[in-house]
């Protein structure tokens, strides 16, 4: 009996249900959309942040063995070195996918027609195999990625795929324009003794001192630095998530934290846990935070993420409100049917069970549909903002059904108990 | 006509009032809508200012290098400075280089204003305290490091230079000059005495400086010579700096003026996505709460199906059925709108005090359209559903089918 209750509810009523169904499905949307869109924000704006460069240096230990194993002829004295084969070590790290961009450079002061010039060897878009423990772990990276500001005045990014990229090189405007340098010219520069033919590929300009110096592959550096299979420093960008209390304590000294801290300071990615994670892989080499960057992207993305959750909140409260508005309205509407009902001899009880079975049979339609359009919503999103997709959370999917489910009953329950406080044959006889 | 408008206005007001839990209902609706199209279109444009001021702890935008030999002389600086709107400066800070000598090694001191440093680089993270008097230095994390001084400690950095003729000699002590035997040129070894109050960590290059202020530099030199680089944080966007860049170059001061455009490019990338992400954000948003309030007008009013019926049959027109029912609506979101273009300026206000500590731009000419917007909507979800009613025999609604 109760079932066909409610069936008839839905052939006699569809139109009324169906409207509401439309309404928690809007509401559902909303809540779907701008959680995931938040949820997810963080990692989205801190994409973006990469363009200002890398958050993480990693150089040789001042007091490295190396220094004195490989002293280099001819070279300065002091110079520190990192064996090549280690760079592979970064990709083997916990934070290993947080890692974006990394890049290794060498580099050396050289003569180029009777001027000083700072050379700097490094990767462009070098693909990287590792082979560590059976397992082969590959990337592409390079600072093509690490230098998104510059502007490639004249030629192009030197592609180190190409035939013959070795001896390549890009060279700075100003020095370009000092010197008369373009794209197609061949420069021959010396240090040390040693000296290399280069072939010009590009021009930029970087806005900064770089634009005084000159970018070649890092063998070409190894070469004139006579450092085969070194290299002095390694550039990372990394995303991060933003500091706070325990990754400040952390940055002080890891080993003051207790137990449970390190654990979460470990496995959360702060920069200062992916510099020790660095560390911990490569024993002979120091890693810093640049804070410039690190400090930066933590604040914007604070602030950002921040925004974000409040302005979902004015959603939320948007979506709810006309939800509620609607589940109300639709039961107040039913006057006559509950008096009818309570005048047959309903208990309250069982008027307030089929009204609230066949609202909530309503709503749960409306918020599954609303799950998907809010999914759809949430892609366009980051399609047009970020090019991107919007990673759906588990989390968003729960708070959305809680939120439908408790204002469905916050806004049905009042609204039956004072449609039931009503005396039958008042409202039957249409006085109401 | 008087009576007949009347009439008119006493059934809108009745109505209103008789079905108020209904029209309170539909009012709400209507109220958050405005809210959320006022406060977040307030948001929206309000966003690039606020987060500008946020990108400043990049630091720097701008930096002033000499245009010739000559270093910056402050007469010049002040002039280039003028050249920036006040309320978009954030500061500046001078730097002065020389190169001296600690414990026999090899230094490099940069004179700076302690005041302004960290206007220009808040980044930086100093262990200790930033000196505030004459005779104070911070000292790089590195160079602290390679020295082997900590916070406390006191340094003496010595710079040599020789001595030609006419120079003034009168503050230096006698002990502090020599002359070489083999040459017969006359040096002096002049000494400051510097008590280091804090090291600097950045994980940059400006870990290997000496920072003192401008005046011990000068009394150290012997020497006012004014200043090597100046970095400048100015709140604005990338082609307002490309203009101040333009003015300051164009006062032939002897100030060239670069854009750091590592901060410059990457902020105004950064800027246009989180721009563009509250708009679409905004734009779903509006959207779904439109489609939400026209639902629930299209509730309010098809459950008056009786009432219209029976006006029909006593024998009312379409048209000033139309009318009446099109009048409360558009009342309705007239009140809303202005109901809801207030509380969006307040929600605006508290995100953004909450998110940015600063208090939003007030955009006058918001009030009118969220009314607009809002009376419009409202209108557009009346009509359908008032249309369908009149169009059907009121014998049967009357009826109950």
């Amino acid at each position: 009996m109760f079932f066909r209750m409610v069936r008839g509810t839905f052939k006699r009523q569809w139109k009324k249900m169906l409207m509401i169904a439309l309404t928690v499905a809007l509401g559902a949307s909303i809540a779907t959309a701008m959680l995931n869109v938040m949820l997810d924000v963080g990692d989205k704006i801190n994409e973006e942040l990469k363009t200002y460069g890398s958050n993480i240096t990693v150089v040789p230990q001042s007091e490295a063995v190396i220094s004195s194993l490989y002293d280099v002829e001819g070279g300065d004295a002091q110079a520190e070195y990192l064996p090549e084969e280690k760079i592979g070590e970064l990709l083997t790290i916990f934070w290993a996918n947080n890692i974006t961009d990394f890049s290794p450079e060498t580099d050396v002061t050289v003569t180029l027609n009777g001027e000083e010039v700072r050379l700097v060897g490094t990767w462009f878009n070098h693909h990287l195999e590792f082979v560590k423990k059976g397992t082969t772990y590959q990337r592409d990276t390079g600072i093509i990625n690490l230098r998104s500001w510059w502007d490639v005045e004249q030629g192009e990014w030197l592609n180190e795929q190409a035939s013959q990229a070795e001896n390549a090189a890009m060279v700075g405007a100003a020095l370009a324009k000092r010197q008369n340098i373009s794209a197609g010219d061949t420069l021959t520069v010396s240090a040390g003794g040693k000296s290399e033919t280069l072939n010009v590929v590009g021009v930029y300009e970087s806005g900064d001192d770089e634009d005084n110096g000159i970018y070649t592959t890092l063998p070409a550096a190894q070469r004139l630095t006579g450092s085969e299979g070194l290299f002095k420093k390694i550039e990372v960008s990394a995303i991060t998530s933003p500091e706070d209390e325990l990754a400040v304590k952390a940055a002080r000294n890891p080993s003051l934290l207790s137990g449970d801290e390190y654990d979460l300071w470990y496995c959360t990615a702060y920069v200062s846990s992916i510099c020790f994670q660095i560390q911990e892989a490569i024993p002979e080499a120091s890693a810093t935070a640049v804070r410039q960057i690190a400090d930066s992207e933590g604040k914007i993305l604070e602030k950002t993420e921040l925004l974000m959750s409040l302005i979902t909140l004015l959603s939320l409260l948007g979506a709810t409100l006309g939800i509620s508005n609607l589940v109300t309205s639709g039961v107040m509407e039913r006057s006559q049917e509950l008096a009818l009902l309570k005048a047959v001899g309903a208990k309250n009880g069982q008027v307030t069970v089929l009204v609230l079975t066949e609202i909530m049979l309503t709503s749960i339609f409306g918020a599954a549909v609303g799950y998907f359009m809010g999914y759809a919503f949430a892609q366009i999103i980051g399609q047009t903002v970020f090019a991107a997709s919007i990673e759906m959370s588990g989390m968003a999917a729960f708070l959305v059904a809680v939120l439908i489910i408790a204002v469905t009953l916050v806004g049905s329950i009042p609204a039956i108990r004072t449609l039931l406080r009503l005396r039958p044959s008042e409202v039957l006889h249409g006085g109401h | 006509m008087n009576k007949k408008r009347r009439m008119f206005i006493r059934m809108i007001v009745a109505s209103l009032v008789r079905r108020r839990s209904r029209m309170i209902v539909a009012l709400l609706a209507i109220i958050v809508e405005a809210t959320i199209l006022s406060g977040l279109v307030m948001i929206y444009y309000d966003v690039p200012r606020q987060m500008s001021a946020q990108f400043r702890s990049y630091g720097a935008n701008i930096i002033f290098t000499p245009a010739g030999e000559a270093a910056i002389s402050p007469d010049a600086l002040a002039r280039s400075v003028g050249a920036f709107a006040d309320a978009e400066l954030e500061g500046y800070t001078p730097y002065r280089y020389e190169n001296s000598k600690i414990h026999n090694m090899p230094v490099t001191l940069a004179g700076v204003t302690f005041d302004t440093v960290l206007k220009t680089s808040p980044y930086w993270l100093v262990n200790g305290d930033l000196p505030t008097k004459d005779g104070e230095t911070l000292v790089g994390a590195k160079m602290a490091e390679s020295l082997g001084i900590k916070q406390g400690d006191t340094v003496s950095a010595i710079h040599s230079f020789e001595i030609t003729e006419g120079m003034d000699t009168s503050a230096i002590p006698s002990y502090e000059i020599y002359t070489d035997p083999e040459t017969g040129e006359t040096y002096c070894d002049h000494a400051l005495d510097l008590t280091v109050t804090g090291i600097l960590e950045t994980g940059g290059s400006e870990e290997d400086y000496l920072y003192v202020s401008l005046p011990d530099l000068t009394y150290l030199t012997l020497e006012e010579r004014g200043y090597d680089i100046v970095e400048v944080s100015v709140a604005a966007m990338q082609d307002a700096l490309k203009n101040y860049v333009e003015t300051v170059n164009g006062q032939s001061t002897g100030i060239s003026a670069k854009l750091v455009k590592r901060v410059t490019a990457s902020e105004s990338t950064v800027l246009t996505k989180l721009q563009s992400l509250v708009f679409i954000v905004t734009a779903v948003v509006l959207v779904l709460t439109m489609i939400c309030v026209a639902t629930t007008m299209t509730a309010v009013i098809a459950e008056r199906r009786r009432e219209i019926g029976l006006r029909k049959a006593l024998g009312a027109y379409n048209s000033s059925i139309v009318g009446e029912f099109m009048s409360e609506g558009l009342l309705l979101g007239g009140v809303g709108g202005i109901l809801g273009s207030v509380l969006g300026y307040a929600f605006a206000q508290v995100i953004s005090m909450n998110v940015f500590s600063s208090s939003i731009t007030f955009r006058p000419l918001l009030i009118p359209v969220t009314i607009a917007a809002s009376v419009l909507v409202t209108g557009l979800a009346c009509l359908i559903p008032i249309k369908s009613a009149v169009e059907v025999d009121p014998a049967l609604v009357l009826k109950g089918e």
